[in-house]
């Protein structure tokens, strides 16, 4: 029953946006649904027996899990601070008219639509159901991306679109493996992934790699794999940025919880192994091909983008090695990520707005003096940015640690390698911080540039994120330690 | 009941009409055409439902081709047209990579390898008979003329009809390896209408010849270049 309390939130949110005529109405209204939706997941994981079944009786379309319940209030905890630094940011958006007024409504729209589409792929039984959902994030995230019309943001958003759907294509062909493949062992075909991990031993392995690697392309795909990540540095760098937040806190996370639903399946079949070193292969060569990306980066947004493809092969690694710790961390990984990338796409939202004239999304950032101008977005970026390299006592330190370690355990040249590259991607990230944050005009010219006040709403964000992040890494819980056990186990790696 | 041999020489007949739409699909260079021979393969593809439902009466690909019919030799095809009409570009003759040539041999080498690859894969599932399986071959090889035809082309419209070639790859893998539930089935179709719906409107926008669109980009600071717009 509880679906259709959810069901309810995001219609009642559309209606309020349809009926309300400020920019400031309906802003609010997709924050009180972002915020319902904490309070939603929450009772459900505080006070209902988990795994939830679906309210559908005989037909299991959905369903939820601890997994499926962690991935929705990621997603909505995202979503409430990104809507929140909207209410500045559009505002300012609207104030400078790269956004039409008329478009407004729109934006908001699909803003709404999209969180309560990922809810919905997010308790997702069915591989199937699953599958459109994502289908359908991509095209309202396109939308996002593409709102500001300019000429740039549309080819940013088709070249998303065409990339993310012709792979998930592919990847649909595989359910199609899978569905048949279980009406050749069980008599009946399904695409329930819960009836599918109860027999997922009897799975012939042929059919696994197949069906596998098929859907691994669609997947991959949408969290920005090699060699399917071309269209994420651009889609993220152009779309305005709270929506780049939301892009890169949470849709990545649906392509990565695809592959880690369906790797949960094939990683019972005698296939695993094989797919276990395609996986970490491509894991690798994403790493890798971020770093070196990110080397001679010389945009803000861009160089964030890549950071995020980074994070990512390190979660697909993570996930090939697929020890119990391994999994463990890689689903506390997700959560590290999410949060500190986010508070690093709303810091370089706000020096988006003041060098705005300086920062075409293709060109030179021309930052100076941003101590002077930014302050605050300053010191966002660099604490976000130590947090997300993994420095001691932020939480994706503890994650790449552990993950690291239990790589350790599998091949110890490959340990090596990737310590290599996560310390390239690293300096790199320092080494562009560091040289334009201390770009300062000569003492004594007058300020060229009117300083952007920046408001509120796009301050508390980034502070309520950074604690957040700051809070993850030192409290450790035994309740947290215990949830993320039950999620490895409900995935059957423990 | 019409005869089984009859049905099976049909369906025969009609793969053929696929492929032929399908090699139309990757060479042709006018714009208008191409939709409607995007709207013939599709209307092919709810007569092999069809036909397939005379060979075994299951009721899910009646309605496969009832909304086959509607959604993709009606429905998307008409709004294409329109879209078309409203950029004004008749034709696409501009290919990246590989000219239309080369490119159907390349999707003869890749019939023949989806032919091979695909032998070793459903080795493990029952026997199906023959046209089973090359429904199955002729699926993916569309699915993959149709990934050619978005790699190739350069005008975004051009690429929106690859996509939906493509689809239609995957509608005939389906229908002839196994059954899907028809709700699973009616969503795509229901994905697919608004893709197709956002990514036209999109390319309007990339594609257009209409100059107040470059003159709505000059306000916005994200472009600022000199006047070589679209």
């Amino acid at each position: 029953m509880i679906l259709l309390a959810f069901v309810l939130v995001a219609l009642l949110t559309l209606l309020g946006i349809g009926i309300s005529s400020t920019h400031g109405r309906m802003n609010t209204a997709c924050i009180l649904h972002a915020f319902l939706y904490i309070l939603l997941a929450g009772y459900v994981l505080l006070f209902q027996q988990v795994p939830v079944s679906s309210f559908l009786i005989g037909s299991q379309f959905f369903f939820m899990d601890h997994f499926g319940l962690y991935e929705v209030l990621i997603a909505s905890v995202i979503f409430t601070c990104a809507a929140v630094y909207a209410r500045g940011y559009v505002e300012s958006l609207l104030g400078s008219r790269e956004l039409e007024k008329g478009s407004l409504r729109l934006f908001y729209a699909s803003w709404t639509l999209l969180l309560f589409v990922l809810v919905l792929a997010f308790f997702s039984d069915n591989l199937a159901l699953f599958w459109i959902f994502a289908e359908l994030t991509t095209i309202l995230s396109a939308m996002l991306v593409a709102i500001l019309s300019a000429r740039e943001n549309i080819d940013a958003a088709i070249k998303y679109i065409f990339i993310a759907s012709a792979s998930m294509l592919f990847s649909f062909v595989g359910l199609i493996f899978l569905f048949e493949t279980s009406r050749t062992v069980l008599g009946a075909g399904t695409l329930n992934w819960t009836v599918l991990m109860q027999h997922a031993t009897a799975f012939p392995a042929g059919m696994m790699v197949a069906a596998f690697a098929l859907v691994f392309i669609g997947f991959a795909a949408k969290s920005g794999i090699f060699p399917f990540h071309t269209w994420l540095p651009e889609a993220h760098a152009k779309a305005p940025s709270a929506v780049s937040a939301v892009l890169s806190a949470v849709l990545l996370n649906v392509g990565m919880y695809g592959i880690i639903r369906v790797w949960a399946i094939v990683h019972q079949t005698p296939a695993a192994a094989t797919i276990a070193l395609v996986m970490g292969l491509f894991g690798f060569f994403t790493v890798g091909i971020a770093a070196f990306s990110m080397l001679p980066q010389k945009n803000i947004k861009k160089m964030i983008a890549f950071s995020s493809v980074e994070n990512m092969g390190f979660l697909l690694i993570g996930t090939a090695v697929s020890t119990p710790v391994a999994i463990f961390w890689v689903i506390f990984h997700i959560m590290a990520h999410a949060f500190t990338k986010a508070g690093l796409f709303f810091s370089a939202g706000i020096l988006h707005r003041q060098y705005r004239s300086r920062l075409a999304s293709d060109a030179v950032d021309d930052i100076r003096d941003v101590f002077q101008y930014q302050p605050f977005a300053a010191w966002g970026i660099i604490i976000g940015g130590l947090a997300i390299i993994g420095t001691p006592f932020f939480p994706a330190f503890f994650s790449e640690v552990f993950i690291l370690i239990q790589l350790g355990g599998v091949s110890l040249p490959a340990l090596l390698l990737l310590l290599a590259l996560l310390f390239i991607a690293a300096a790199s990230l320092g080494y562009f911080v560091m040289t334009s944050f201390s770009r300062v005009s000569a003492p004594g010219t007058p300020m060229e540039i009117e300083p952007y006040a920046t408001p509120l709403t796009m301050k508390i964000p980034v502070l309520f994120l950074l604690a957040l992040i700051i809070c993850l890494g030192i409290l450790f819980t035994g309740q947290e330690i215990s949830f993320f056990d039950q999620i490895v186990r409900e995935l059957m790696f423990a | 009941m019409i005869d089984t041999a009859i049905l099976q020489g049909i369906v025969k007949i009609l793969f053929v009409c696929v492929i032929i739409t399908a090699a139309y699909i990757i060479t042709t260079r006018n714009l208008l055409s191409l939709v409607s021979v995007y709207a013939l393969q599709s209307l092919t593809l709810a007569f092999l439902a069809l036909a397939l439902w005379f060979l075994e009466s299951d009721p899910v690909l009646l309605a496969i081709a009832g909304i086959t019919v509607v959604s993709k030799v009606l429905l998307i095809p008409y709004f294409i047209a329109t879209v078309q009409e409203r950029i004004r570009i008749k034709r696409d003759i501009e290919f990246h990579f590989i000219s239309p040539t080369s490119s159907l041999i390349v999707s003869m080498a890749l019939m023949l390898v989806v032919y091979i690859a695909l032998t070793r894969i459903l080795r493990g599932t029952p026997a199906r008979d023959n046209l089973f399986f090359f429904g199955a071959v002729l699926g993916i090889s569309l699915m993959l003329m149709g990934m050619m035809v978005m790699l190739s082309r350069k005008r975004a419209i051009t690429k929106v009809l690859g996509f939906l070639s493509m689809e239609n790859g995957v509608l005939l893998f389906g229908m002839f390896v196994t059954e899907l539930p028809f709700i699973i089935e009616f969503l795509i179709i229901i994905d697919l209408i608004i893709l197709v719906l956002l990514t036209t409107i999109l390319t309007i926008g990339i594609d257009s010849t209409l100059e107040d669109y470059q003159k709505r980009l000059h306000r916005f600071h994200l472009w600022e270049g000199p006047g070589e717009g679209p």
